[in-house]
């Protein structure tokens, strides 16, 4: 029963050293988080968190990004307590994506002004 | 509404404990590498709300007793200590501790 | 629950050498993720962003500010904790009994529940690591670095510290005892390196650019001078 997240002891390789950029769509889940868990909302804790990535399965654990990881966890958690649903977030992607494709045709160099 | 008295500091600085297993599904703080290990209170805490608790969304208590247990590397990985001296220290909640009965081997020099 | 798109989780492999037949062997330690996979997160999260505003849980000029709140700490505040420790005994001894108490003598205030600090002595080498996730004194700090979110670091930091510290270049005499701190539940954890020789003359700026936040953490000694 132990949690493929419980892995304090287990052999592993060397540690990358590395230093990553801490990129703005990360802070943004960061924010998002803070914000829902706090005095004034209370919808979604740290630990509710903590259990959406340690049951979304190992497969998830293994193959996201840290940020990644917690922003597919506070999705299924508001999804589970009933304050969203996957799908509104799909749909409100498409209009992002589509926001995007509009954004980067407008900024097309050959535009003529 | 009558609130509950606290629970009780079960355990004081210095006292020898051992970490349950207690089985549980869901979202734990005691990770595996501790359980059934052996060790020394270290320092009293306070008192918090169970994160097994708030992790599905209840709030309503009581707020466990926390520690910081001192544990001797040696008896976590007999294999591969670098020194008799080295330890580790972890947090553990009152419900994960248990009064250690058992003397550890003397220490031979 | 969807399963996840092979075309939204782009990642650089680092195969870790694992001997532990339950791991998945071409599993990444520290998963990054690269110019699509960074695209794929921004739209997810302005996506969920877009739900949220939209049901009113949450406005966009609130996520600006708090965007703005988790980028203001750094190793700039802790290293202030630090040159005063080192240069006034009695700050010290206070910082030590209560780490929030003390770090808002300073006017620096913890948001986590209570800031545990920890002192490098000849004696004594700390180190700092969350095995189940990614504990650190965030309010403080900042964000923590990518490797001590690494399932490597998290693995491997309690159970072989001195190795640990010697692939960040750190050996410590034979003689120092290493005492690992898995910051697993409410406290969070501060180093207190030894301050380096060679400083008496410097004052607390001049102390405060000497300390590191791997020195915090405890992969590295202050700078010397």
């Amino acid at each position: 029963m132990r949690g493929y997240h419980d892995i304090g002891g287990k052999a592993a390789g060397p540690i990358e050293k590395i230093e990553l950029p801490w990129q703005h769509w990360e802070k943004q889940v960061e924010a998002i988080r803070n914000l829902l868990g706090d005095a004034t909302r209370r919808v979604l804790s740290l630990d509710e968190l903590r259990l959406g990535f340690e049951s979304f399965g190992e497969d998830k654990y293994l193959r996201y990004s840290f940020y990644r990881r917690r922003l597919e966890a506070m999705i299924d958690t508001l999804e589970k307590k009933g304050l969203i649903t996957r799908d509104e977030v799909m749909q409100a992607l498409e209009q992002v994506r589509a926001n995007w494709q509009d954004l980067e045709a407008c900024a097309a160099p050959t535009a003529e002004r | 509404m009558s609130r509950a008295p606290l629970l009780p500091v079960r355990f004081q600085v210095g006292d020898a404990v051992e970490v349950l297993d207690l089985g549980k599904a869901g979202h734990v703080r005691t990770p595996h590498y501790v359980r059934h290990k052996r060790g020394e209170i270290l320092q009293f805490c306070g008192y918090f709300l169970n994160p097994e608790a708030l992790s599905v969304g209840d709030v309503s208590g009581p707020p466990v007793p926390l520690y910081r247990v001192r544990f001797r590397m040696k008896d976590l990985w007999p294999e591969e200590v670098r020194s008799e001296q080295d330890v580790l220290c972890i947090e553990i909640y009152d419900h994960w501790l248990t009064p250690a009965t058992h003397p550890l081997p003397e220490d031979t020099p | 629950m969807s399963e996840p798109n092979p075309h939204t989780v782009h990642a650089h492999e680092h195969t870790i050498h694992d001997h532990d037949h339950d791991h998945d062997h071409h599993a990444p330690s520290l998963v990054m993720e690269d110019e699509a996979g960074n695209l794929d997160g921004q739209q997810l999260v302005d996506a969920l962003q877009a739900v949220l505003v939209r049901k009113g849980i949450l406005s966009p000029g609130e996520i600006t500010l708090e965007i703005q709140a988790i980028e203001a700490p750094g190793t700039h505040l802790g290293a202030k904790i630090v040159a005063r420790a080192w240069t006034d005994p009695g700050f010290k001894a206070r910082l030590l009994a209560n780490g929030k108490n003390g770090a808002a003598e300073l006017g620096l205030k913890v948001g986590e529940a209570q800031l545990v600090v920890v002192e490098n002595t000849a004696e004594e080498h700390n180190l700092i690591v969350c095995t189940l996730c990614s504990c650190y004194p965030r309010s403080l700090l900042g964000q923590p670095p990518s490797w001590y979110i690494s399932k490597a670091y998290r693995a491997r930091a309690v159970r072989e510290p001195a190795t640990v510290l010697r692939e960040f270049g750190l050996a410590l005499p034979a003689g120092t005892a290493i005492h690992v701190h898995d910051s697993n539940a409410d406290m969070r954890f501060l180093v207190l390196p030894l301050r380096p020789p060679g400083t008496e003359h410097l004052d607390e700026p001049g102390l405060q650019a000497l300390v590191t936040r791997d020195a915090m953490i405890g992969v590295a000694q202050a700078l010397r001078p």
